[in-house]
C-alpha cells in the first residue's frame, strides 16, 4: 500500500492532481452558472447564444424549481465544489476522506442532476442552451476527475 | 544543507511548485470568467428595457388575441387586399424584403388603393437576441406617429446593429434622424412599454402557422389569409391573381 494511501490527514502527502482539475472546472462551471443567473435576474439584457435556442429554454417552466432558479443550483453547487477541492488540497486535509466523499457525490449528484436537464432540453423542451451544454459537460468531467477518489476511499477502508 | 535549500526541498515534498502552477491557472480562469461575466452584465446598459416575450393569461382565446395583437396599416384601410408582414428586424430576410420588394408594393399595389399593407412584429428571439427590443423601439416611435419613417431606418441600418449586443446608441440615432423626441422615444425604449404588444403579434403569428420570417399573407375577397409561398413581388401579384382571378388582378399589373 503507498504512502499516500496511509496519509490520512498528514502534511506531507503531495497535492492531489484530481482535485486541481476539479478545482478549475469548478472555477469555470461558476461562471457559466453566474453568467445564466445574473440573466434570470435581468442583467446581462439578451442571452448571447451562437448556436442553439437558450431564450427558449430559459423562459421555459423547467428554468426554476419553484422559486428557484436552476442556474443558482448550479453556481452553488460550483461553490461547493470549488470549496471542497481546494480546501482539500491544503497540506492538512490532501488525505482527508471526508471531502473525497462528498467531492464524488457530491459531483455525482451534478452529473445526475444535469443529465436529466439534458434530457428535459432534448426531449421536453426541444431546444438548446449551450451554456446549460457546457455546464453539463464541466460537470461530468468534474465526476470523472473525482473518482479517484472512490480509489482512495476503497484503500483507506481496506 | 542550507536553509534556503531545506525550504526548496520541503516545498517539493509538499507538492509546493504544482501548487503554484495550480493557483497560476485557477487565477487565469477566474480573470477571464470575471471579464466575461462583467462585459456580459456592463454590456447591456439597456435599464430596464424588455428584451423578451412577456406571457399573457388567456391569449388562447382567439377573440382576446384579436384584440391584443396589432398590425400597423400602411394604404388605404378599405382596401380590397391585404397584404401582411409578420417580420424581425434583425432577420436578413426581412431587410432584403423590405428594401426591395416593400418599395414596390407600395408603389404598385397600396398607393393604388388596391391594397393596404400590414406589418406584424415576429421577433425570431431565440436567433436574434435584440430583435424583440428593435419590434418595440418601432412601437415606441408609432407612438409618435413615426413608424414607417423609423421602421425602414432601422431595416435600411440593418447591418450596422443587427449583431451588436447592445443596439441601443444605433435606435436613438435612428429616432434622431426621423425626427422623434429622442428622450421620449429613449424612455419608452427602456421601459417594458409594448412587451405585450409584440408579444401578442409573435402569438398571432404562431396560431397563423408563421415558422419563419419574413411571412407574407395575402387577404381579401373574403377569403382566409394565406401564406405567400415566394416572397418576391412577382409571388405576391400571383397570391392576390389566385385571390381575385387573373381578370380582376390584371389591373394590378
Amino acid at each position: 500500500m503507498s504512502v499516500e494511501a496511509h496519509d490520512m490527514g498528514g502534511a506531507a502527502a503531495a497535492p492531489p492532481m484530481n482535485r486541481m482539475v476539479v478545482a478549475v472546472l469548478a472555477m469555470g462551471g461558476f461562471f457559466v452558472a453566474l453568467y445564466l443567473f445574473a440573466h434570470n435576474l435581468g442583467l446581462t439584457g439578451p442571452i448571447v447564444c451562437g448556436v442553439g435556442d437558450c431564450a427558449t429554454v430559459q423562459a421555459s417552466q423547467y428554468a426554476k424549481i419553484g422559486p428557484i432558479p436552476v442556474s443558482l443550483i448550479g453556481l452553488l453547487g460550483y461553490v461547493v465544489l470549488l470549496l471542497l477541492s481546494f480546501v482539500g488540497l491544503q497540506p492538512n486535509h490532501r488525505g482527508s476522506k471526508l471531502i473525497g466523499g462528498l467531492l464524488l457525490f457530491g459531483s455525482l449528484g451534478g452529473s445526475l442532476f444535469s443529465a436529466y436537464l439534458t434530457y428535459l432540453e432534448a426531449f421536453v423542451i426541444e431546444a438548446w442552451c449551450q451554456y446549460c451544454v457546457i455546464s453539463a459537460i464541466l460537470i461530468t468531467l468534474i465526476f470523472l476527475a473525482s473518482i479517484p477518489e472512490a480509489m482512495r476511499l476503497r484503500e483507506g477502508s481496506s | 544543507m542550507s536553509r534556503s535549500e531545506e525550504r526548496r526541498k520541503a516545498r517539493e515534498n509538499t507538492g509546493g511548485s504544482d501548487m503554484t502552477k495550480f493557483y497560476i491557472i485557477l487565477g487565469v480562469v477566474a480573470v477571464v470568467g470575471v471579464g466575461a461575466v462583467a462585459y456580459s452584465v456592463g454590456g447591456a446598459a439597456l435599464g430596464g428595457a424588455a428584451m423578451e416575450p412577456v406571457e399573457i393569461e388567456g391569449l388562447e382565446d382567439m377573440v382576446l388575441l384579436a384584440e391584443m395583437a396589432q398590425g400597423v396599416t400602411k394604404g388605404d384601410p378599405d382596401a380590397p387586399i391585404t397584404i401582411v408582414e409578420f417580420g424581425d428586424y434583425a432577420c436578413p430576410g426581412c431587410g432584403g424584403f423590405a428594401l426591395s420588394v416593400k418599395p414596390q408594393v407600395e408603389l404598385m399595389l397600396v398607393e393604388t388603393g388596391q391594397a393596404k399593407f400590414v406589418f406584424y412584429d415576429f421577433p425570431l428571439t431565440g436567433i436574434h437576441p435584440t430583435s424583440f427590443l428593435a419590434s418595440r423601439s418601432a412601437r415606441c416611435a408609432q407612438d409618435q406617429d413615426k413608424f414607417w419613417e423609423y421602421h425602414d431606418a432601422v431595416f435600411r441600418n440593418q447591418a450596422s446593429w443587427r449583431l451588436e449586443q447592445s443596439p441601443m446608441a444605433h435606435f436613438l440615432n435612428f429616432a434622431a434622424d426621423v425626427g422623434l423626441d429622442v428622450d421620449t422615444f429613449e424612455a419608452c425604449v427602456k421601459s417594458d412599454r409594448h412587451a405585450e404588444l409584440v408579444s401578442a403579434n409573435m402569438r398571432l403569428g404562431y396560431e397563423l402557422g408563421v415558422n419563419g420570417t419574413p411571412a407574407i399573407m395575402v387577404q381579401g375577397n373574403n377569403k382566409p389569409p394565406f401564406l405567400v409561398p415566394d416572397n418576391s413581388f412577382a409571388g405576391i401579384q400571383a397570391a392576390i391573381e389566385q385571390i381575385l382571378g387573373p381578370a380582376e388582378a390584371g389591373g394590378a399589373n
